[in-house]
């Protein structure tokens, strides 16, 4: 039997307590009565050399007792039940996280890095756990623990090398926090046995001033987590970086005539004269740069001139710094989508009363959208290819059945129509699209006006109208509508109600498409609506949920997602294939419509997509700033750093005694040596009583 | 002033051996054995004035009462004589007797209380045999019984009664008693106080000397068991104080010295403080013969009266 702490076995010692205590027992034991006991001290209990032990059977229990507490608590355990498999225990569980940002391009750095990575990871002992993870936007395995359990010692280096050397960085921005903070997470996911462990997070980055620290602010850290920062430092510090200066949308930034971009200066570069200007994929200008002055630390904000149209420029370039990694942003000449709305009603266009001549001019061409309104008559048969290209059907009179059928059958496929029809009679013809043919609607003429009472802000619809400033629908008068039967149309879900409870604006679903029913169309003669500010918006609020209306973003960051949108019936087309800037062409499976390999910088084209459209992708703007931050910066956040290590012994000392701790844990023998000290203790005190009242009753016989 | 208690062994023959005497039960019996055949004169009072017995002459001054000129002397010399008499008073005596719990500890048959009881009760047989007016009061930490000194009838049975109670009192507060006594008894008279002393001395000093200023005399008895003053006991137990029920484990082997120079140190400073008041410091151990104590008590009487008179002559004045 070994002892985990053996210094307990001490206390044994305290066997010879009860012995003194039978031997002082004995000389107290008679009681004198005296006068007083004013001049008296008291004296010492001394033992009697001729005193004799009594109730050795009672001092045998307590003995024992002593002993069994004292071995209890040197938390004895069995050698020989030591399983031999786990010789190997670890004693160290380390996860070196190397930064592979667009930021580690610099020269020099990576190979810093990489010399640093294998250098940490030939010190660590055969029994530690080690991973290897890089990280810049995501944060991806390259050696897992498993991975360095399952190789042998001698092979586990040669393993990391050949990991690093096919490893290089990328183009994404630093996410440190997101890292580091994943990275402590799996190492406080240890296994039972192993929370004595050791648990660092090694970080070899440039600790740049980009990086993104945020979410470590206030993080919970696990317990026993330490994070070790290993810094690299570049050969040059002169980094200039330039950026778009970017909006909300792509399209912000261009305008018809320059290009605005921002120069920034990293805060220790020795540099401060830059020149920029147009270049194409040869990287020579085209046309005359121009000159820039950028004090260290500063930034500039320059508009250069558009090129010709003609022009093969789609990338501006920076040159007078020592980093060329984000010296070039990538610019996409502006695209204007073209949609198309197909008006269904036997209305003029010219006619000032009427709704198409409301509608032609509610939808005013943008610079980034021209939307056109394609009026026709109920009469005309309606054709797939017409209704296929508009992005948004409205009907305001009666259908006939060849048209209900087809606007149907294009509903069904996912279209949006709007039905605001002008008389009570045109419901027949929605009757006809839904398969009603009893709908019918009755008209409503009111003395005074019915206002909007209750509006559903949740549905995207009314969404862009539900802060409060843009909520107040009670300014349109509605001077009369067609009362719509609920119960009438199955799976009806009203919008917005008239103030004394009718419906005002239906959504009705039919397959993977949507019918808006407006119950008083906006034309003067039924409401205020077409005069209303909150005309345009509606209608627009409408393009949207039809999905006509979204130009999709052009300008993305490394590591973005793209979403791939197509025109026709909101599918991807079945054989979408992206071709990188490296020529590289990505096929994405069918029906994906996420695009996330935006891993390098540059022009994308998508020739599969209708129409063939283009993307730029550049470098995130924080990685210029490639300033190093502040040793303490983690410290500041709450990062907690490395304790120092207690370390008296030699790795196979601690392997032994983590063995033992181990053994000990699982075997818990401290356990029954406390239940038997407490089995003794009771059978001593029963024992003592019974002989404290045997011995009683003599005495009160002689009393 | 302190009288010493003669060597046992060289008892008279003819004094009545304690353990004897106190195996007589009846208290009363137990005094007039004691009392009995033991007889003295009157006692002299430190009162001068017309009384039958002469005491000396003095030269007329003036302011002299003319009365006490004697006239024959003045017919043979010419000259202004005035006679001093005695003056002959029964004497009032205050009896003070601790009841305390301590007094019931005794290694003997008997106990210090009923040594004590005994030691009181010859005493009042003893005075009131001669007439005196004797008076009694017990106390333990409060008052307990107050007999006014008088001589009549019923008066010593009242006594007796009183010395028959039993000691139940848990301390002894000497300086109660005393401040008491002060505080009523206004003639002056002679204070007997027996006790174990075993009780701080300080405020007893205090009282006693205010018990003197007010012109008693004090006699005080000091009651000890053999043990307490020997403290021979064999072997070390656990001892218990009968007061305070304080225990401790005490070796006798190895506290006797310093318990003994204790003591020794606490009658000491109690006999000096009755030799700085005048009082007489009687130590009486239980087992010692009360003929003897009697015997003391005529002795220490006889000397405080030549005390009295001497340091009244010192003084000049007249002891009237």
């Amino acid at each position: 039997m070994s002892f985990l702490a053996p210094a307990f076995l001490l206390a044994g010692l305290a066997i010879g307590l009860p012995v003194v205590f039978h031997l002082i027992r004995r000389s107290t034991r008679e009681r004198k009565v005296f006068s007083s006991l004013m001049f008296l001290l008291p004296s010492p209990p001394r033992l009697s050399r001729r005193s004799r032990l009594e109730h050795l059977l009672l001092l045998l229990l307590r003995c024992i007792a002593v002993v069994l507490l004292a071995t209890g608590f040197a938390r004895p355990f069995l050698k020989h039940a030591f399983p031999e498999a786990s010789n190997a225990a670890p004693v160290k569980r380390t996860l070196v996280l190397v930064d592979t940002s667009a930021s580690m391009r610099r020269q020099g750095l990576w190979e810093k890095a990489r010399g640093k990575a294998e250098a940490l990871l030939a010190k660590a002992s055969p029994l530690d756990q080690v991973a290897l993870f890089t990280f810049d936007r995501q944060f991806k395995p390259l050696v897992t623990f498993e991975q360095w359990g399952a190789t042998p010692p001698g092979d586990r280096l040669g393993l990391v090398r050949s990991r690093l050397a096919s490893t290089q960085p990328g183009w994404a921005s630093t996410h440190l926090d997101s890292a580091l903070i994943q990275a402590a997470e799996l190492l406080g996911e240890t296994d039972k046995g192993t929370e004595a462990l050791q648990k660092q997070v090694v970080v070899i980055t440039d600790f740049q001033e980009g990086s993104q620290t945020r979410a470590l602010q206030g993080h919970e850290w696990p317990k026993g987590v330490q994070i070790l920062v290993e810094r690299v430092l570049p050969a040059s510090a002169n980094n200039a970086g330039i950026q778009l200066v970017a909006g909300s949308t792509d399209t912000d930034y261009l305008s018809e005539s320059a290009v605005r971009v921002r120069v920034t200066n990293a805060s220790d570069s020795k540099r401060e004269q830059f020149q920029a200007g147009w270049s194409g994929t040869n990287g020579t200008y085209i046309g005359k740069p121009i000159d820039l002055y950028v004090p260290a630390g500063q930034s500039r904000v320059v508009a250069i001139p558009a090129p010709s149209g003609n022009s093969p420029a789609d990338r501006i370039v920076l040159r007078g710094d020592d980093e060329p990694f984000d010296n070039t942003v990538f610019v996409l000449p502006p695209q204007k989508s073209q949609t198309t709305i197909l008006y269904v009603g036997n209305d003029s266009a010219t006619e000032s009363r009427q709704p198409l001549y409301f509608l032609q001019r509610a939808f005013q061409p943008t610079r980034s959208q021209a939307i056109q309104v394609t009026a026709q008559q109920t009469s005309t048969p309606l054709t797939g290819a017409a209704i296929a290209a508009a992005g948004l059907v409205i009907v305001t009179d009666l259908l006939d059945a060849q048209n209900a059928a087809t606007l149907r059958e294009a509903v069904s496929q996912g279209r949006t129509l709007l039905f605001a029809p002008a008389t009570a009679a045109a419901f027949t013809g929605l009757g006809r699209i839904l398969g009603l043919d009893g709908l019918r609607a009755e008209e409503r003429r009111l003395e005074g006006y019915a206002l909007m009472g209750e509006v559903d802000f949740r549905h995207p619809l009314f969404a862009p109208f539900a802060d409060a400033r843009y909520s107040d629908f009670t300014k349109i008068h509605f001077w009369k509508y067609r009362r719509i039967e609920e119960g009438a149309l199955a799976g009806a879900e009203v919008l917005a109600r008239f103030d004394n409870g009718d419906p005002a604006i239906v959504q009705v679903v039919l397959g993977k498409g949507r019918i808006i029913i407006l119950a008083s169309c906006w034309h003067p003669a039924d409401s205020q609506l077409a005069l209303s500010s909150k005309f345009v918006p509606l209608l627009y609020s409408l393009l949207d949920l039809g999905g006509a209306a979204v130009s999709p973003p052009r300008q993305y960051f490394v590591g973005d997602t793209v979403k791939l949108i197509t025109t026709g019936a909101g599918e991807t087309a079945s054989t979408t294939t992206v071709a990188l800037p490296d020529g590289t062409q990505v096929r994405l499976k069918p029906g994906e419509t996420n695009f996330t390999q935006t891993l390098m910088p540059g022009i994308y084209s998508i020739p599969s997509a209708l129409p063939p459209g283009r993307l730029a992708v550049n470098i995130e703007a924080a990685e210029s700033r490639t300033a190093p931050l502040p040793a303490d910066e983690l410290d500041r956040l709450g990062v907690p750093a490395p304790q120092p290590v207690p370390v008296a012994s030699t790795p196979a000392d601690r392997a032994a005694r983590l063995q033992s701790t181990e053994l000990e844990a699982h075997q818990k023998l401290w356990r029954w040596f406390i239940v038997a000290a407490l089995a003794v203790l009771g059978l001593e005190t029963w024992l003592a009583g019974r002989t404290a009242r045997r011995s009683a009753v003599p005495e009160e016989l002689t009393a | 002033m302190s009288l010493t208690a003669p060597d046992s062994t060289a008892r008279p023959s003819s004094l009545i051996d304690p353990k004897s005497l106190m195996s007589i039960r009846n208290l009363e019996l137990r005094a007039r054995v004691v009392v009995e055949g033991f007889w003295s004169g009157i006692h002299r009072s430190p009162h001068h004035g017309f009384s039958v017995e002469f005491t000396e002459y003095r030269q007329y001054a003036p302011g002299d009462d003319p009365r006490y000129l004697d006239w024959r002397v003045f017919a043979r010399s010419d000259r202004y004589f005035i006679k001093r008499f005695e003056d002959e008073t029964n004497l009032r005596c205050q009896l003070l007797v601790d009841r305390s719990r301590s007094m019931t500890f005794g290694s003997l048959s008997y106990t210090k209380a009923d040594y004590a009881a005994t030691l009181a009760a010859t005493l009042a047989q003893f005075l009131y045999l001669q007439g005196d007016a004797v008076g009694l009061l017990t106390f333990d930490e409060q008052l307990r019984d107050f007999l006014p000194a008088r001589h009549r009838t019923g008066q010593l049975r009242n006594i007796m009664l009183a010395l028959e109670k039993p000691a139940e009192g848990r301390s002894t507060d000497v300086v109660a008693a005393l401040r008491r006594v002060t505080e009523t008894i206004r003639k002056r008279g002679l204070m007997v106080l027996i006790s174990d002393f075993l009780a701080p001395l300080p405020d007893l000093q205090k009282h006693l000397l205010s018990l003197s200023a007010c012109g008693h005399d004090i006699i005080l008895f000091h009651v000890l068991d053999p043990e307490e003053a020997t403290f021979s006991f064999p072997q070390s137990a656990m001892f218990e104080d009968v007061e305070s029920g304080r225990t401790f484990f005490i070796d006798p082997a190895a506290a006797r010295k310093e318990y003994l120079r204790r003591l020794e140190s606490h009658c000491g400073n109690l006999r000096s403080i009755c030799q700085h008041l005048g009082a007489a410091y009687i130590r009486m151990p239980t087992d010692r013969p009360l003929e003897l104590a009697l015997f003391d008590f005529v002795r220490g009487r006889m000397q405080l009266k030549h005390r009295v008179r001497r340091v009244l002559q010192h003084s000049g004045r007249s002891p009237s």
